[in-house]
């Protein structure tokens, strides 16, 4: 059903192509991405992908898990909030620009008033004091900023120690990285070192429960990471709405054209 | 998720699940323990309510060992899911090719592997609770209702969307959706690539060994 409905959007707009109401279908499927229904997979790279993300658990065992469960025991929970604020406060403009590319003005306001409220009052960024008076953390990046463009997912790729990723991702941190990232250009190499290892750290720590938890579970813990990843990658873009269009997930109805391996 | 800037060791990692849904899977879970009988069946959010405080009592009962509080979350996770159709939604266009007998042993194996499953987030619950923001119809049987996890030992909460469907009046939970991450997606997503590779007997003895490896780990 929702292969069959993206199908015929997909001819619509072609044989429309020039036609002004080929926006309205084209706004459709980039709020709700057509090309990508819930389940939907692309993954040509399956076996050099899994040979990566073998690799990297080996690397993640080694080193970074380790040193995740030393910063939990070592460093006590108000001191790692502050760390985790700092981290993000040092991205904020990543998330401003990207808001405005997006046209997302009010989360580019709330950002920037986050930004000088932390900067202030939240001292240079250790507390999250614009939080406790209602203005959320916001998260966009150059990814989804291409995907609000109407840039395609691209394959699904594990990238050495980066991890799980597609081709608009990839391109996305990318840009993050060295174009719109005014603190990584603005601190010193060994100071965007450190920063760089302590957010994988970090990251590392606070993802830890939920990764265990989905290696416990599932029973192909490749095919769990890539989907978890890439629904959580399309709920970003949608910024949290549920997901439209998905419906065939929660039907029985037999329709062979969904969601078949050999599609991917 | 904030931003990337410079890439850290695993921030891709980072990005596909930030602290806000740590354990959010996880959570989920645990709160499907808990579902309503009869009682206000019928209105969702009433319904997911009574899930919650049906879930918590058990959890905070004193008098409960860890085997009871497992069973009474195994009964109230019968009664308030729609188990049969969550497996086989997993099974996605493979029911059909399964044979009567596979059937049977898959839905056996899929409530084994789900009692682990109970069991082991039990061990990790740290008295989490959630409270209802939004209610959204799908369609004539379908409601979304959307969550907002709180986390007493900190952290920033995150959102978990219930999808139940309504059976003549009665109100069944079909999917757990944390942050975006659905469970039926996700267990979807890995049978049909494990079925692709090894078919569906491959599947049954997948289901079986992990279910040995997590019996004998205790």
């Amino acid at each position: 059903m929702i292969s069959s409905l993206s199908a015929f959007a997909g001819r619509w707009q072609t044989t429309r192509l020039f036609s002004a109401a080929r926006l309205v279908p084209l706004g459709v499927c980039l709020l709700a991405g057509c090309a990508t229904a819930r389940g939907d997979v692309h993954d040509p790279l399956e076996p050099v992908n899994r040979a990566v993300f073998a690799v990297n658990r080996v690397v993640d065992g080694l080193v970074l898990e380790p040193a995740a469960e030393v910063y939990g025991l070592v460093v006590p929970r108000p001191v790692r909030r502050m760390v985790r604020n700092l981290l993000d406060h040092l991205a904020a403009p990543v998330v401003f620009v990207n808001a405005l590319l997006q046209g997302e003005r009010e989360r580019a306001g709330i950002t920037l008033g986050r930004f000088m409220i932390n900067s202030t009052l939240g001292l240079f960024g250790l507390f999250d004091f614009a939080a406790e008076l209602g203005y959320l953390e916001q998260d966009e990046d150059f990814g989804q900023t291409l995907a609000v463009w109407g840039a395609g997912e691209g394959v699904y790729l594990v990238l050495p120690l980066l991890g799980p990723s597609t081709v608009r991702d990839f391109v996305g941190s990318a840009v993050d990285t060295v174009l719109l990232d005014p603190a990584g250009l603005a601190l010193s190499g060994e100071a965007q070192l450190a920063r760089l290892a302590t957010e994988a750290v970090v990251t590392r720590y606070e993802l830890d429960p939920l990764l265990d938890d989905l290696e416990r579970s599932s029973l192909d813990f490749y095919a769990a990471v890539r989907s978890s990843y890439l629904q959580r990658r399309r709920a970003e873009i949608r910024n949290g709405a549920p997901a439209p269009f998905d419906d065939s997930v929660y039907r029985e109805t037999p329709d062979e054209s969904f969601e078949d391996p050999a599609n991917r | 998720m904030s931003p990337s800037k410079t890439p850290p060791i695993d921030e891709s990692v980072r990005r596909w699940a930030r602290r806000r849904l740590l354990a959010a899977a996880g959570l989920g879970w645990v709160a499907l323990w808990a579902l309503p009988a009869g009682a206000a069946a019928s209105d969702p959010k009433a319904f997911v309510l009574d899930l919650r405080d049906r879930a918590l009592a058990v959890l905070r009962r004193t008098d409960l060992d860890r085997e009871a509080k497992i069973g009474a979350l195994e009964d109230l996770l019968e009664e308030a899911t729609d188990l049969d159709l969550i497996a086989r939604l997993v099974m996605g266009r493979y029911w059909r090719q399964a044979t009567p007998d596979q059937q049977k042993r898959y839905l056996e194996l899929f409530r084994a592997l789900l009692r682990r499953a109970i069991a082991e987030r039990l061990d990790r619950y740290s008295g989490e609770s959630f409270d209802v923001t939004d209610v959204q119809k799908v369609d004539d049987r379908d409601t979304i209702v959307r969550t907002l996890v709180q986390r007493p030992n900190g952290g920033a909460p995150y959102v978990v969307d219930w999808r139940l469907r309504d059976h003549d009046g009665r109100l069944l939970v079909i999917d757990v959706v944390a942050e975006g991450v659905s469970m039926l997606v996700t267990q979807r997503s890995e049978v049909a690539e494990i079925v692709g590779q090894k078919g569906i007997e491959g599947l049954l003895a997948t289901m079986e060994e992990r279910l040995k490896k997590q019996r004998s780990a205790g």
